[in-house]
């Protein structure tokens, strides 16, 4: 059994991955969100980019510039810091607090309001009634996997996934929500739509949201 | 400018692809096959990271509208003006007007076409790479169609100053099973090593539904201990996910930057251009490598 934040595995010759639980749970996001800021200040040289996800962190870094045992060891350290109960408390919840107008009328309303057993309102008042938190980027550019959504709303993804989303369209599978940013394919069940752009290549950051921010959906007609 | 007759079924312009934006989803995209990528751009005087058109599936058509050098890399068979070149020639010069029939040999997924001076595309996030799943970059974001006129930058040299390379003029070995090598995964540990064994002593094939975003390999099914999935973390080109049906998929550069199956082993990076040439036909083994041995090899993309 390996202590948590001592697993530090390659992705590729030019990438760590620090693993710092097996869930998706808030407090390991957390930690793994401290491990990324702690690994930013340092400006390890060669370090390229940080990829935070639910409960690991990714460090890409170029080979030819960065020594690669010896940041996997700093990884390593890092990481068992990171994992110290009183470490998380220094990230505290993001200041930035987005607002997404949402049009709830998604061609998946009635179908997430049958097999929830709840009225069109109730599934718009449970997905609009609470915060969430970005918890990671990815599936398409700017594509943010939030959470929790109430366990009244939990749903498994569609069987059948349609070939193309609507951008702007507002999902809900398992645990997560998210907007779809572009148009693509995806499983998601659409509850509705907002005319927010999460991303748009013109735009620095071209993604609306980051890993951490907080994240409301309010209805409008 | 070039302008595109006949399109062949799947074009894209493509550079060496996004430097930064996996931590937003935005993989690194870029030229399938980096290596004859660059080559075509040298071979007429440009950088190597000069903007250039992926070409792969089929045939298509062509035309100048001004003279300029070309290079074509990866196995094919070009006609000027209906004219085969001759001799079989990597680089050449084509008058204004002048039409290119390009039919690629299906030993090459991938060939590039590099004009010099490059296509001139306004560049999106850092790269002038066509990123087909978010419809941006390259050339209006798509394939290119019949009709597009695609524009043309200045060259950096004079035909003369620029390499002459012929083709050899011999038929190409009968393709053997093609060996990648691989560093071991983040979830190297969730297979039992019977698994592991079957995976390297298994051959592979290409299934149909193969694309930028990833290869699907058909052969021995691979199946982890414990639950399929784990929560979503980064991926990257050349990792080998083992999805709940046990087929292996490996990503390409247009693949997702995050997921959650559990990733075997990982290509090299020097290894994933063969892969992404590898024929339909061709069987697909893995070797396991150090880590070392994987950085010995390591180029940058950009």
């Amino acid at each position: 059994m390996r202590l948590p934040g001592s697993a530090v595995q390659p992705l590729g010759e030019a990438a760590w991955t620090v693993t710092l639980g097996d869930r998706v749970e808030r407090a390991t996001h957390e930690r793994v969100l401290a491990l990324a800021q702690r690994v930013a200040a340092e400006a390890i040289p060669g370090v390229q980019e940080l990829i935070p996800a639910y409960a690991a962190l990714t460090v890409c870094f170029d080979p030819l510039v960065a020594d690669a045992d010896a940041l996997r060891l700093r990884l390593a350290r890092l990481a068992a810091v990171a994992s110290l109960p009183s470490e998380s408390r220094t990230v505290g919840p993001s200041d930035r607090l987005v607002r997404i107008p949402v049009v709830y009328d998604g061609p998946d309303l009635d179908f997430v309001a049958e097999r929830t057993s709840l009225t069109r309102s109730q599934v718009i008042d449970l997905h609009s009634g609470r915060e969430y938190r970005v918890y990671l980027l990815g599936f398409a550019p700017g594509f943010a996997y939030l959470g929790d959504l109430d366990a009244g709303l939990v749903l498994p993804r569609r069987r059948e996934p349609r070939p193309r989303v609507a951008a702007g369209s507002v999902g809900i599978a398992g645990a997560q929500t998210g907007v779809y940013p572009l148009a693509t394919p995806g499983g998601w069940h659409l509850l509705g739509r907002t005319g927010l752009r999460c991303f748009d290549p013109a735009r620095h950051p071209p993604a609306l949201l980051q890993p951490g921010d907080r994240v409301r959906f309010e209805p409008v007609a | 400018m070039i302008e595109v007759l006949e399109a062949p079924p799947f074009a894209t312009v493509q550079d060496a692809g996004f430097g930064s934006g996996r931590s937003w989803g935005l993989p690194p995209g870029g030229a399938m096959d980096p290596l004859f990528f660059s080559l075509a751009n040298r071979l007429v005087g440009n950088p190597p990271n000069t903007p250039a058109i992926e070409w792969a599936l089929g045939s298509g058509v062509l035309r100048l509208t001004r003279a300029a050098r070309l290079a074509v890399v990866g196995l094919v068979r070009i006609q000027l003006n209906d004219v085969p070149l001759d001799p079989p020639a990597l680089t050449f010069t084509a008058r204004s007007g002048t039409r290119i029939a390009i039919e690629p040999d299906p030993l090459h997924r991938f060939c590039y076409l590099a004009v010099a001076g490059g296509i001139l595309v306004p560049e999106v996030l850092g790269s002038h790479s066509t990123y087909l799943p978010g419809g941006f970059g390259g050339f209006e974001g798509r394939r290119l169609r019949a009709g597009d006129r695609l524009k043309l930058g200045k060259p950096l040299r004079k035909a003369e100053e620029t390499i002459t390379l012929t083709l050899h003029s011999g038929t190409a070995d009968p393709p053997g099973d093609v060996t990648l090598r691989v560093t071991r995964g983040p979830q190297w540990d969730s297979f039992e090593p019977r698994v592991r064994e079957s995976f390297f002593r298994g051959r592979y094939l290409l299934a149909p539904a193969s694309d930028r975003m990833g290869y699907r390999l058909l052969g021995p099914g691979i199946q982890p201990r414990g639950k399929a999935t784990l929560p979503s973390e980064a991926a990257c080109p050349g990792a080998i996910q083992i999805p709940d049906g046990g087929q292996p998929i490996v990503l390409m550069p247009d693949g997702p930057t995050v997921g959650g199956y559990p990733k075997l082993a990982v290509v090299i990076q020097a290894d994933l251009r063969l892969l992404a040439q590898c024929p339909a036909e061709r069987g697909i083994r893995f070797r396991e490598v150090s880590l070392e041995e994987a950085r010995a090899c390591y180029s940058p993309a950009r």
